[in-house]
């Protein structure tokens, strides 16, 4: 197909699933691949090469990990992760184990779909530069010149606040851990120091959400890590 | 004494807490040849030195005897005030051990360690209180002469010719950590005596005279100075041992001492432990030769060979009971599987002839005893009195019965003679006469026999032997014959009256071991801790003839749980030496070494890993080494390993209660998780999808997710209702209303129900034109049939039919339901009701927690009925569920 109509191939045992998954992704502009096995998901990712794989981690005939795991081998466009709430370690190891993203089940399909198209468009920048300016809202950041701009106002930040925020900027849409964050800020030392990131991750906030107790521009991941989410993404507001 | 009896107790739970926490003190023995010395003098000297070196050092008690080198000594140290018992209508000052245990010092001089405490104390001996003491983790110090030491009781009445009643067992002193030997001759030992340095009392004048007599105190200087060299040698090999050097010192000699039930016994078992002293603490052994084919020994041997074996242990050796009718080839096969090297055996009396004969035990194990040498011990100075030659049952009269009895019979069978008289020859009347001593001997036992055979004789004599009516003989012939008759009718009541003793025996203990088994079915039958509990005291109380406890612990305490007769409150006196059997792991109370006073004797059950509670009987009525005694100990053996068992038992099913209950939590909350959320999932998704793009999507798609939504949202509408049956069911909260009910309606409601779930698999319905009604609930019936029935849909492919069909069978009204699917595991097949059950990969898995078909089972039995399942049914797959509801006796009324 062409490149106007990525397929996604869903492996899940939901007929349910299945059913509204697929006239979503039709009507989103995605052709929609159907497996309902793990074995069968194996198949059909190896046989059709979808430009990207949504994959349920609870299937009957084995262990959704292991589907992850083994697809790794031999396929690297983006794989979303479906998953419980409750299941943060699942997700992690999905993550760890190569996983581009997660969406919680129940989902909204919007959801799901924003974070289809961050992990296909990281794919498709993958080994170009990254770009000098990103933007969320009314904050830009300018990398080159390390320039934190909110409306016409200088964000003022201190120089570990500036590492943390354009980590996550230039990973924007992407859900990071916080041992990564930890890791490439503070170093290998910190990496158990989930402290400094809740207490850098607050002041960060203050300086440029428009109301921190409300943020939309760093987005907590609970349990995971942080995201960074720029204008162009499908902006998912909390569910009541 | 039983007026002071409470007073005086101490606090026992306190003692205990204190005796179990700290570690065990440091033992110090001064040792001494005599009295005079100077044992405490020197103790005391050391002990001040001690107390200048900053160390916490109290007198526990000390007698100074009034000499004045001892009191000087004593002043400056700390002493204990003695504690007053009042005993006979005297105040004896004795020493407190619950003072010394509150006070807890470092270093506690406790003088005259074979000291004898006053009738009331909590332990009759002072080594007794020594031990507690040493338990509680206090430093003992105290003086010891070496003539009260139990081994060596014999000795040193044969050297001083006085028989000590103050006695230390041997192993109160080889707890010693340290023995000092305070040393004098025995001319400087005299020279105090003279002098008036030894404490003598006025009344002991003219025996301590005797006592320290030169001779004497050498003999007794010789067994406290190789006491003291043993024990230096035992500190080496310890020494040795620890430093894993590999020395002679396991040279392997092997003791054997073999007893009877004779006077002997203790004086040879005391043999054998100084043997052992003097081969560096060889092991011992105390053998005991049974011989199943002579006749059982009579009580008194029997007491004499358990005190002997209770010796031995109390002296560290071990005790064997070998079986087998040849003493010297028994005791030489023992000896030769371990490696016996020294065999001792005492010189008893009635082997004098056999001795004459060169066939005494010694003779014959000296010939057969290859490379063992072995030690005849003679009996002189035992003063333990005779042993009886021959033992048999004691004659009395008091059995008058049984002679009269016997008397009757040879007067019967003196009639038959008579009316036989003219037929039969004067040996035949003499035949006739035999029946009766037969008879006697058979009927009365060993004694009556011998009367009837006295009697029978003159009998005969007195009415059949020429000239008759008169005790003459007249023929010489007739003398033969009369004495013949004498001997062979003594003979024959001998003979029998013993059979007859014995068997009556020997059924005594086949009623013993008959009452062993019975309680070790009775035990073992017993499912509980308390039903355990309940057997062991009314068979300890049969078996006892006494009154029976069992104490079991509940948290921290032993609380007493069974009784025999009946549960008694025990006494606070009592309840102490439970708790000391319990604590400590030991007999207590009457006829042990720890509050005697009471009227029970408790002991610990100890199981095989652990101890399990206290048994007491009400102690007066069992004799020591009784075989009531031993029945009841063998009893409280069982009865432990029964209630070890119950235990554990218990703690099986608790555990495998927690582990149901952690997987049935664990299966709740994964069926939660997964079959409110993939519901949720759909709705949510669907909805989400049409919010987003409804508006560019043709009419068949939008139509197609709002159906999705509607079939999610009805289906988490069952699983919420599954839930609450669930609870209902469980909580108890389930409401039946009862009815009148056609079963063809319930079912027809519930396959419509169905319908709409079915997809491309039918139902054939298959009822009879006639069927009763049946009483019951039926909204509860339809929902069991449609929770079954959506299984069925659930599990089977696609073009498939559901059988759901209805007969009268019997009293029953039963339904059926069939599906074609793939079928249940036999092994699976008695689970599938079971809640959170579900199969793997079901084709269709909008079916549910497996919750349904164990809300079926509930609401089925809840209402009298019956719920089962069949698989295989067509070939190799095909399910069967059938639901058996019973007819009710009574049709309603039916009223046109």
């Amino acid at each position: 197909m062409s490149a106007h109509h990525p397929r996604v191939l869903v492996i899940d045992d939901e007929a349910q699933i299945h059913r509204f998954l697929r006239a979503a992704l039709e009507a989103a502009g995605f052709e929609p691949l159907r497996a309902d096995t793990g074995a069968e998901g194996l198949r059909e990712i190896a046989r059709a090469a979808p430009d990207a794989v949504v994959l349920d981690l609870g299937l009957p005939d084995m262990d959704g990990r292991q589907v992850l795991i083994k697809a790794r081998e031999f396929y690297h466009e983006p794989i979303i992760i479906l998953s419980a709430r409750d299941r943060e370690t699942e997700k992690i190891d999905a993550l760890d184990n190569g996983a581009n993203d997660y969406v919680e089940k129940p989902f909204g399909v919007g959801e799901l779909l924003a974070r289809l198209r961050a992990a296909l468009r990281q794919r498709l920048h993958a080994g170009e530069p990254p770009p000098p300016i990103v933007k969320s809202g009314t904050l830009t950041i300018d990398f080159p010149r390390r320039l934190v701009t909110k409306g016409d106002e200088l964000v003022h930040l201190s120089p570990k606040e500036y590492d943390l925020l354009a980590k996550l900027a230039q990973n924007a849409g992407k859900v990071m851990q916080h041992r990564d964050l930890l890791i490439s800020i503070w170093g290998p030392a910190h990496v158990e120091d989930t402290q400094y990131l809740r207490v850098f991750i607050g002041q960060l906030r203050q300086k440029i959400e428009g109301d921190p107790s409300e943020p939309q521009v760093i987005m907590t991941e609970p349990g995971i890590g942080y995201r960074f989410v720029t204008d162009d993404m499908f902006r998912i507001l909390p569910q009541a | 004494m039983t007026t002071t009896d409470e007073p005086r107790r101490p606090d026992p739970e306190a003692l205990l807490a204190a005796a179990n926490k700290a570690r065990r003190g440091r033992l110090k023995v001064f040792l001494g040849m005599a009295p005079g010395v100077g044992k405490t003098y020197e103790m005391l000297r050391t002990a001040r030195r001690r107390k200048a070196e900053g160390d916490d050092v109290v007198i526990g008690v000390v007698e100074s005897h009034g000499r004045r080198e001892t009191e000087a000594l004593l002043r400056g140290l700390e002493v204990l005030p003695r504690k007053p018992i009042e005993y006979k209508a005297r105040t004896l000052m004795e020493f407190d051990i619950d003072g010394a245990l509150a006070r807890r010092p470092k270093l506690l001089i406790v003088d005259e360690y074979a000291h004898s405490n006053a009738p009331g104390s909590r332990h009759p001996k002072r080594w007794q209180d020594v031990e507690e003491l040493l338990g509680a983790g206090i430093d003992i110090w105290t003086t010891l002469n070496v003539q009260h030491l139990e081994s060596l009781v014999d000795v040193v009445l044969r050297i001083t010719g006085v028989r000590q009643r103050e006695t230390v067992p041997d192993s109160a002193l080889s707890r010693a950590d340290d023995i000092e030997l305070v040393d004098i001759t025995p001319d400087e030992l005299r020279a105090r005596l003279a002098d008036g340095k030894v404490y003598v009392p006025e009344t002991a004048r003219l025996a301590a005279d005797n006592f320290f007599k030169p001779e004497n105190l050498t003999a007794l200087r010789e067994l406290a100075l190789r006491r003291m060299a043993q024990t230096v040698d035992d500190q080496l090999i310890a020494t040795m041992r620890e430093k894993g050097v590999e020395g002679p010192w396991a040279a392997g000699e092997r003791i054997v001492v073999l007893v009877g039930g004779d006077a002997m016994a203790s004086a040879l078992v005391r043999t054998a432990r100084r043997l052992s002293d003097m081969m560096m603490d060889a092991p011992w052994t105390v053998a005991h030769v049974e011989r199943p084919n002579q006749k059982p020994p009579s009580p008194a041997a029997q007491g004499r060979l358990s005190e002997a074996l209770k010796l031995a242990e109390q002296l560290g050796g071990s005790t064997v009971v070998l079986t087998g009718d040849d003493v010297v080839a028994s005791v030489m096969a023992y000896a030769r599987r371990n490696n016996v090297t020294q065999i001792v055996i005492g010189k008893s009396r009635d082997s004098r002839l056999r001795e004459l004969l060169g066939r005494t035990l010694a003779t014959a194990l000296l010939r057969q005893a290859r490379g063992a040498a072995v030690h005849v011990v003679t009996e002189r100075g035992v003063d333990d009195g005779k042993a009886p030659l021959v033992d048999m049952p004691p004659f009395s009269l008091a059995g008058w019965r049984g002679h009269a009895g016997a008397l009757v019979l040879v007067a019967v069978t003196g009639a038959i003679a008579g009316l036989l008289d003219q037929f039969a020859t004067g040996a035949n009347l003499a035949m006739i006469f035999l029946l009766s001593v037969l008879g006697a001997g058979l009927a009365f036992g060993l004694w009556p026999a011998v009367t009837a055979a006295a009697a029978a004789a003159l009998a005969y004599n007195f009415f059949f032997l020429e000239p008759r009516l008169s005790f003459v003989i007249g023929h010489p012939t007739d003398v033969l014959t009369f004495a013949v008759f004498f001997v062979v009718a003594m003979t024959t009541g001998w003979l029998t009256g013993r059979v007859r003793d014995q068997s009556l025996r020997t059924s005594a203990r086949a009623s013993a071991i008959a009452a062993l088994l019975a309680s070790s079915r009775r035990l073992s039958g017993s499912a509980t801790r308390d039903d355990t509990a309940h057997a062991l005291a009314d068979q300890i109380s049969a078996a006892g003839n006494a009154k029976a406890i069992v104490l079991l612990p509940q948290g921290e305490e032993i609380v007493p749980v069974a009784g025999a007769p009946v549960l008694e409150d025990l006494g606070a006196a009592a309840m102490a030496a439970a708790r000391w059997a319990w604590e400590k792991g030991e007999a207590a109370g009457s006829g042990t070494g720890t509050l005697p006073q009471t009227s029970w004797t408790f002991w610990p059950l100890q199981g095989v890993r652990n101890r399990v509670g206290v048994a007491g009987v009400e102690a007066n009525m069992l004799r020591p080494g009784s075989d009531e005694e031993k029945l009841v100990l063998a009893l409280l053996d069982q009865g432990a390993v029964a209630l070890e068992r119950a235990d554990l038992a218990l703690a099986a099913v608790e555990a495998e209660t927690l582990r149901r209950s952690d997987r049935f939590r664990a299966a709740l909350l994964n069926s939660i998780s997964h079959d409110l959320r993939t519901p949720l999932s759909t709705v949510l998704g669907s909805t989400t999808t049409m919010i987003e793009y409804g508006e560019g999507m043709p009419p068949a798609t939008r139509a197609d997710l709002l159906q999705s939504v509607r079939e999610e949202a009805e289906r988490l509408n069952r699983y919420v209702g599954n839930l609450l049956d669930m609870t209902r069911l469980e909580g108890g909260g389930l409401n039946i209303r009862e009815d009148w009910i056609d079963v063809r309606d319930v079912l027809m409601g519930a396959a419509e129900r169905v319908s709409r779930r079915l997809g491309k698999r039918h139902i054939e319905r298959d009822f009879p034109p006639d069927l009763p009604p049946v009483r019951l609930d039926p909204n509860l019936l339809e929902q069991a049939v449609v929770n079954i029935l959506e299984n069925a849909i659930a599990y089977s492919p696609d073009d498939t039919a559901i059988d759901l069909a209805a007969y009268e069978d019997r009293n029953n009204v039963v339904i059926s339901i069939e599906d074609e699917g793939k079928g249940i595991p036999t092994a699976e097949l008695e689970r599938v009701f079971e809640k959170f059950r579900r199969m793997e990969e079901p084709t269709d898995r909008t079916k549910g927690a497996g919750l349904g078909l164990s809300i079926s089972k509930g609401f089925i039995e809840a209402m009298g009925g019956r719920i089962a399942a069949a698989s295989p049914i067509h070939g190799d797959h095909g399910t069967r569920v059938l639901i058996s509801l019973p007819k009710s006796p009574q049709r309603p009324e039916i009223t046109p």
